[in-house]
């Protein structure tokens, strides 16, 4: 599920400075960096501080997710097939433990969004990272989510049945 | 996030230093008593170097762990690396994580199996100061040419009694391995111990 996001307030946030809390929270920063291209990613990720040692607690690594659908959307749930995915967590010196999920098999991908949530983790770059990173690739993910839906919706079927038996 | 203990790494290379130590701990399995090296200690894990690594060799999603002492944040860095969970009782393990001795052990306490399913049954690691200083006892049976001398050291004084009736229960029964560091020795339930010295 995408994380909602209200454009008008990331504009804001990139032109006002606001308290911590109105930015989006780590489950939704992650999700937007679980969708950020690798070219997106290396285009944005800082340069870490070189005293600090960048520590693998769990290199890069490819396995497989079960996708699991609803016929639907409400119906009982199936399996609809397996997807790649990479995984990484690492930490920068001493601080927090930064995490990533992707789909996909792109490791570099993976290293570079755990960097950034590792670092959006600690208090020293949030602010900057939310405003400089997260808010602009959530605003391309909506636009892109909304370009494919306006592109979808004249394929739309509506599928209606007249009313019989007893109702 | 979990708490104070900061998460440590698993195997700096996954598949092949956990091949190296899963290909130790069945020769170490099959030749009771004979010292295997599992590999040196992982960075930051207070456990010893084979039991790290064999914890993380043999545990997955699907087998329990028993921990003696969860101190120090293993439970979840084992659950992190490998998904294995943990263990309310004994009992219910496939394996058991034993570094303090002083507390008493009764193997009686762990899954033996039952007759239909003698797998099902609890695998003890236990850490021991040494596996060469201790009494001198003569081991037999299934994998020992003759008799493997084996000298373990601090060892409940009422072990060999239970490992007897261990022994005597096959094909029901735990298996045990013992580390020091970065060593380790198989005993599995087959294993017949006489004792050479004291009585």
């Amino acid at each position: 599920m995408l994380p909602v996001f209200d454009l008008t307030d990331l504009n804001t946030h990139m032109t006002h400075h606001n308290t911590t809390s109105d930015y989006p929270t780590r489950p939704a920063w992650l999700a937007v960096l679980a969708r950020a291209t690798l070219a997106e990613l290396e285009g944005m990720a800082p340069a870490t501080d070189p005293l600090l040692e960048l520590k693998a607690v769990r290199p890069p690594e490819i396995g497989m997710v079960m996708l699991r659908g609803r016929v639907g959307g409400t119906g009982n749930p199936f399996n609809l097939g397996e997807a790649s995915v990479v995984r990484c967590a690492l930490r920068l010196g001493d601080g927090p433990l930064g995490v990533s999920y992707a789909l996909g098999r792109d490791k570099r991908r993976a290293e570079l969004a755990a960097l950034l949530d590792a670092l959006l983790q600690d208090p020293q770059h949030h602010d900057r990272l939310q405003r400089q990173v997260i808010a602009p690739l959530a605003i391309a993910q909506a636009n892109a989510r909304a370009r494919k839906q306006v592109a979808v919706a004249p394929s739309k079927v509506e599928f209606f049945t007249f009313v019989r038996g007893e109702a | 996030m979990s708490g104070a203990v900061a998460l440590a790494a698993g195997f700096p290379d996954g598949v092949h230093d956990a091949q190296q130590a899963f290909r130790a701990v069945l020769d170490a399995l099959a030749r009771p008593g004979q010292i295997r090296v599992i590999g040196p200690a992982l960075p930051g894990v207070a456990l010893g170097g084979a039991m790290a690594r064999l914890l993380l060799s043999l545990c997955d999603d699907d087998t329990p762990v028993w921990w003696q002492c969860d101190g120090a944040g293993l439970p979840h860095w084992l659950r992190f690396h490998v998904g294995a969970s943990v263990a309310d009782a004994p009992g219910a393990a496939s394996f058991a994580v034993i570094t303090d001795l002083g507390q008493g052990l009764t193997l009686a306490d762990f899954a033996a199996g039952t007759a239909a399913a003698p797998e099902f049954s609890t695998t003890l690691l236990i850490e021991l100061p040494s596996l060469t200083d201790g009494p001198m006892l003569a081991w037999h049976g299934p994998g020992i040419q003759g008799v493997q001398g084996v000298g373990l050291q601090g060892l409940p004084a009422d072990f060999w009694t239970q490992w007897q009736a261990n022994h005597a229960a096959f094909p029901q029964g735990v298996d045990i391995i013992f580390t020091c560091g970065e060593r380790a020795l198989g005993l599995p339930r087959t294993t017949r111990v006489r004792r050479l010295e004291g009585v």
